[in-house]
């Protein structure tokens, strides 16, 4: 009987290729193992931006979680953050959720909630879970009679942890629904928004430097905006930059209501990759930039952290604001060694994985949701780790969570993340950590 | 509106209560869920996981599969994960997925033992009921599958039913134990906290059984009736703070929130004053007194608070009762406020 965890190397796994992923990798294969490690990336509403925070994203607004009480439980974390005036509950109980009755009482709750608050919300999320992805619940329906019933704006938050691989997973339909109240209005040729994350970019990401350089005199953000009037004028940008997969959906739905196209951008850790980014975002915007100093910057973060402690042996995980591989296969170009790491491999990031193989291909990857990381123990050589979940495994290692709320984007991610653990480096070696 | 919370957050369902009395004896234990669910038992239920290793996981359904009902794809994965990890038993545990698409889990049961080997203990519990529900229903099990043999009594040894963190906010028994040690019992057994599944196969060597939470009380009605071992209701783990403020009131009108048991025990150290003892969760009859209520809604709480002087509750509750101009004393309970909390 194995005691062990689960890993394939980097070049055993490129060799099966993309079709032939073994079934310990796939979470749809096994049982998920909610690890320590991973409970941010696999509860969906507790700390991080699951869809309860992400559908209050758009300012002023509350939530009506429709469902089991289970569902709703661990929005108490959410207290700490400010939140604990923002959500009301409606408690299905079993009957509710055989005979569906409780439809009728959504517009009535929604109704109630809006008369109850001192100022009235700006919309009122309404949402609903794994019941009524089984019930075929059209909340569309449901949400034109709430706002009818309220006065309010009604919006549907779609937590279906069911359908967490179908083409539009409840995250890419959360992203869709905060900027669903967004109305046409003549856009600006000086203003552009940013979409892809709940929090906005690091203040210091130079693609605000970049975009200034390029007459672009309003970023909008929903993360930046403060109230509803804010977020309202996001539609006045006269083009967007997608800054993950996920808001595409979003985006294309602002394209075809609101006539704003967009650009995709990925965020990566390869300095050259990054500098080939900006080529092609200035050549979709017609002007060229200057993103020489940022360049040389990041570049000197890395230098900095391999002249002064060598070629680092890190442990990768994918409790962070990068991609797993993207970011090995990065650390890897650098001169440094990827000895683990804990990650979900797909379509997305396959390329990178394809790369990291020949370049190292003694990597172990694990997946932190397969049951066997039970078993987990580290039997590689590894020098400092990167992700909450590495820093799990690891707790005696230095490390950086590299998770914060302020999104890294660009050079100045490459930058933080390098001068990150450079400093974690420092504080183990004097003891402090 | 009934069932509409606007103070409260949920408090700590049936599959959360059931998964915490399973979490120590060594089985493998699924919920039958998407994922959110085991993600709210593990990060904020349970708050052994971070200190204790437990084969708990998700069943990751996802929409074919409960459209479907490919409960031989669950079990598939159950004996693969058997094949991973040494068990003594495994668990399935409901939530509302199964409840929608009106899982057999009888049948469930079945297929699992026939595919593993081992027993298997599957429990309908659907995500809308309290945590006590839940741990009822797998106390009351587990009893009925594991506590079969007769074997002699041992006089001096005590076992106790209702400890989980749910209850108690506590992760280890220790304090309890040595507790009751003090009182006379030379072995002390809490089932499913630093015990294993050995111990429940062996209850019927009890002398007497300690219920703390109405939960254990269908499980000591199956000893009693199947062993013939008494139990009585109580709660030892008061917090020493709650029992100095409630002794020093005197004339007040007061009200006790907290699992039933808990509240009457404290409800003993008043004096000469009037007391009524409410909660949200299992309230069993036989151990109430008049006056005693079962609440349902915030409203139920705003109206039992209304004419009394003093408030004996979880912080959580405040919000509820912002009108409440009377003394505060604040008693946690794990169930309520949860890791958010920190009461443990």
């Amino acid at each position: 009987m194995a005691q062990t965890a689960y890993y394939i190397t980097a070049a055993e796994l490129a060799a099966r290729g993309q079709a032939d992923i073994p079934h310990e990798l796939l979470s749809a294969k096994h049982f998920i193992y909610s690890s320590p490690a991973t409970l941010d990336f696999n509860s969906p509403g507790a700390k991080g931006f699951g869809v309860k925070r992400a559908g209050l994203v758009i300012p002023e607004s509350v939530m009506l979680l429709v469902a089991p009480g289970c569902c709703g439980r661990n929005t108490a974390l959410l207290d700490e953050l400010g939140y604990s005036e923002r959500f009301f509950y409606l408690m299905l109980d079993d009957t509710d959720i055989v005979t569906g009755r409780y439809l009728t009482k959504i517009p009535k709750a929604c109704a109630e909630i809006a008369a109850e608050l001192d100022k009235k919300p700006s919309a009122i999320m309404i949402c609903v879970t794994c019941v009524d992805a089984l019930l075929g619940t059209d909340m569309e329906r449901v949400c034109r009679s709430s706002t009818e019933a309220a006065g309010v704006p009604a919006v549907p938050a779609y937590m279906y942890a069911l359908t967490r691989e179908k083409r539009l997973p409840p995250m890419a339909l959360a992203r869709k629904s905060i900027y669903s109240l967004l109305e046409k209005q003549p856009r600006k040729s000086d203003e552009c928004a940013i979409m892809g994350y709940f929090s906005a970019l690091e203040d210091g990401c130079e693609i605000y430097d970049l975009l200034r350089g390029a007459g672009i005199r309003k970023i909008h953000e929903i993360g930046r905006c403060q109230t509803f009037a804010e977020y309202r004028e996001i539609s006045r940008a006269n083009f967007s930059i997608v800054l993950n997969a996920e808001a595409r959906y979003a985006a294309q739905d602002m394209e075809k209501n609101l006539g704003i196209p967009f650009i995709e951008l990925v965020r990566l850790f390869r300095i050259d990759k990054i500098r080939n980014q900006y080529r092609g975002l200035g050549q979709a915007i017609g002007v060229t930039f200057d993103d020489a100093p940022y360049y040389e910057e990041a570049a000197a973060a890395i230098a900095a952290l391999k002249q002064q402690y060598g070629d680092l042996h890190f442990a990768v995980g994918e409790c962070m604001n990068a991609d797993s591989f993207e970011l090995a296969l990065a650390l890897t170009e650098y001169g440094f060694h990827v000895s683990e790491i804990y990650g979900t491999i797909g379509e997305r990031n396959f390329i990178f994985l394809k790369k990291l193989a020949e370049l190292s291909p003694e990597t172990r990857i694990f997946s932190n949701l397969s049951p066997t990381m039970l078993n987990y123990c580290r039997e590689t050589e590894i020098d400092a780790v990167i992700g909450a979940d590495a820093m799990y495994y690891h707790p005696e290692l230095p490390g950086v969570h590299f998770q914060g709320e302020e999104q890294p984007f660009g050079y100045r991610g490459v930058t933080l993340l390098f001068t990150q653990l450079a400093e974690a480096m420092r504080l183990r070696e004097g003891g402090s950590v | 509106m009934k069932k509409l919370l606007k103070h409260l957050s949920p408090l700590a369902p049936d599959d959360s209560g059931a998964c915490g009395v399973l979490y120590e004896l060594g089985g493998i234990t699924v919920i039958c869920d998407a994922g959110g669910c085991a993600g709210n038992v593990c990060g904020f239920d349970e708050p052994r996981w971070h200190e204790k290793k437990a084969a708990l996981f998700s069943a990751g359904l996802r929409d074919m599969d409960a459209i479907l009902g490919r409960d031989d794809q669950l079990v598939a994965k159950l004996a693969d994960i058997c094949g991973q990890i040494n068990a003594e038993f495994t668990a399935i545990i409901g939530t509302p997925v199964p409840a929608v698409i009106a899982t057999d889990f009888h049948a469930l049961e079945r297929m699992s033992e026939r595919k593993t080997g081992l027993p298997c203990i599957a429990l309908p519990t659907d995500g809308t009921r309290l945590y006590d529900y839940g741990e009822s229903m797998a106390y009351e099990a587990l009893f009925r599958r594991f506590a079969t043999e007769t074997l002699p009594v041992k006089p001096k040894k005590l076992g106790i039913l209702g400890m989980t963190p749910l209850n108690t906010g506590l992760t280890r028994a220790d304090a309890l134990i040595t507790a009751m040690q003090a009182q006379g019992w030379e072995e002390v057994v809490c089932f499913g906290m630093d015990s294993g599944l050995a111990e429940i196969r062996k209850a019927s060597e009890c002398a007497h059984i300690l219920v703390i939470s109405p939960s254990g009380v269908k499980a000591a009605a199956y000893l009693q009736k199947t062993f013939g071992t008494p139990f009585t209701a109580d709660y030892p783990l008061l917090p020493a703070e709650v029992i100095t403020q409630a002794e020093a009131l005197r004339g007040k009108r007061v009200l006790i929130v907290h699992e039933q048991f808990a509240a009457n025990a404290l409800r003993k150290h008043l004096t000469d004053c009037t007391c009524k003892c409410a909660t949200w969760f299992l309230l069993e009859r036989q151990f109430a007194e008049a006056g005693d209520v079962r609440i349902a809604e915030e409203q139920q709480l705003i109206d039992a608070a209304a004419d009394c002087d003093v408030v004996i509750a979880d912080e959580r509750f405040r919000r509820v009762l912002r009108g409440f101009a009377g003394q505060w004393i604040s008693f946690p309970h794990y169930a309520v406020s949860g890791a958010a909390g920190q009461t443990a």
